[in-house]
């Protein structure tokens, strides 16, 4: 027996669930979310991308070394690995407050890692890449040359740093 | 230098404003106690290494005569000196890449880690060519 050239009814639904596979691969392109972590330093709230951020230390003894600018305190011991640490308050013209009482983010980027002093962790969440809008035309300073973005939290424009800028900033 | 000479490495360790630092015990020439004196070819190590606003208070000063090359001395005043230990190379880490042009220029070129302390090595005869070369 000849078999039939009709369309089979598995045939059918294939193609409409591989339809639909695709449709839902565009919505998900439009709705790409990633992940931020908000962080107070000084007096204000900062975030930087979570794929930045390999994790969050305690409060560690920072070791100062002879010859470090005043944006390097120092060094700390992380499970026996050597580590930098930045402090970014110089970067933002935020006052040194609170000294004794941080946090060290550790920071990834390619070839560069380093701690950075932070205050606290507000929050971690994943966000639509679109409700990150371009940095404030009026911000100045060093902290212009940090941030990449803004985004809206909490009622507030928060400043999106890049940590990639920053390791450019700190070994030209 | 043959591999022997730098699988180990003798250092004299000592802290100055409770900072651990140290140094190749071939280097230095001479220990003597601090007895008040202010020549003017004796350092304070606090001032050579550019301690600027932290404040140290000495413990028990001694005078390091460090064999500085070329037949010449340069003494610098140290302090709390501990002990003369050996140590294995492979005990050193380099600095962080992003330090070591801020670090080197002081002679400090690494870091051992003795029960969680970090002791920062130091070359004299570095830190004097640095210096030298400004």
């Amino acid at each position: 027996m000849e078999p039939s050239h009709e369309q089979l009814k598995s045939e059918l639904i294939l193609n409409e669930l591989k339809k639909r596979q695709r449709t839902k691969e565009v919505v998900d392109v439009e709705e790409e979310r990633v992940k931020v972590v908000f962080f107070t330093c000084g007096e204000s709230q900062y975030a930087f991308y979570g794929t930045d951020i390999r994790e969050i230390l305690p409060s560690f003894d920072i070791s100062w070394v002879p010859g470090l600018p005043d944006y390097l305190p120092g060094l700390i011991n992380v499970r026996g690995d050597i580590e930098s640490v930045i402090d970014l308050r110089y970067f933002l013209g935020e006052e040194k407050v609170n000294h004794g009482k941080h946090l060290i983010a550790m920071a990834v980027r390619g070839d560069f890692h380093s701690g950075v002093m932070i205050d606290s962790i507000e929050d971690v969440i994943d966000i639509p890449l679109s409700t990150i809008h371009p940095p404030l035309a009026t911000l100045n300073g060093a902290a212009r040359d940090l941030v990449i973005g803004g985004i809206e939290y909490g009622g507030k424009t928060i400043s999106l740093l890049d940590v990639g800028k920053m390791a450019t900033l700190i070994t030209v | 230098m043959s591999d022997m000479d730098t699988r180990t490495l003798h250092l004299l360790l000592f802290s100055v404003g409770g900072i651990c630092f140290g140094v190749d015990a071939g280097q230095v020439a001479e220990m003597t106690a601090y007895n008040g004196e202010s020549d003017v070819d004796l350092f304070w190590f606090h001032e050579e290494m550019g301690y600027a606003d932290k404040a140290v208070r000495y413990q028990s000063p001694i005078i390091a005569t460090i064999k500085a090359g070329m037949g010449s001395q340069y003494r610098v005043v140290i302090d709390s000196m501990e002990d003369i230990a050996e140590f294995s190379q492979s005990d050193i880490s380099p600095f962080p890449s992003m330090l070591e042009q801020f670090v080197l220029r002081r002679g400090c070129w690494g870091i051992l880690l003795r029960q969680k302390q970090m002791i920062v090595l130091l070359d004299f005869r570095r830190l004097l060519r640095e210096r030298s070369s400004e």
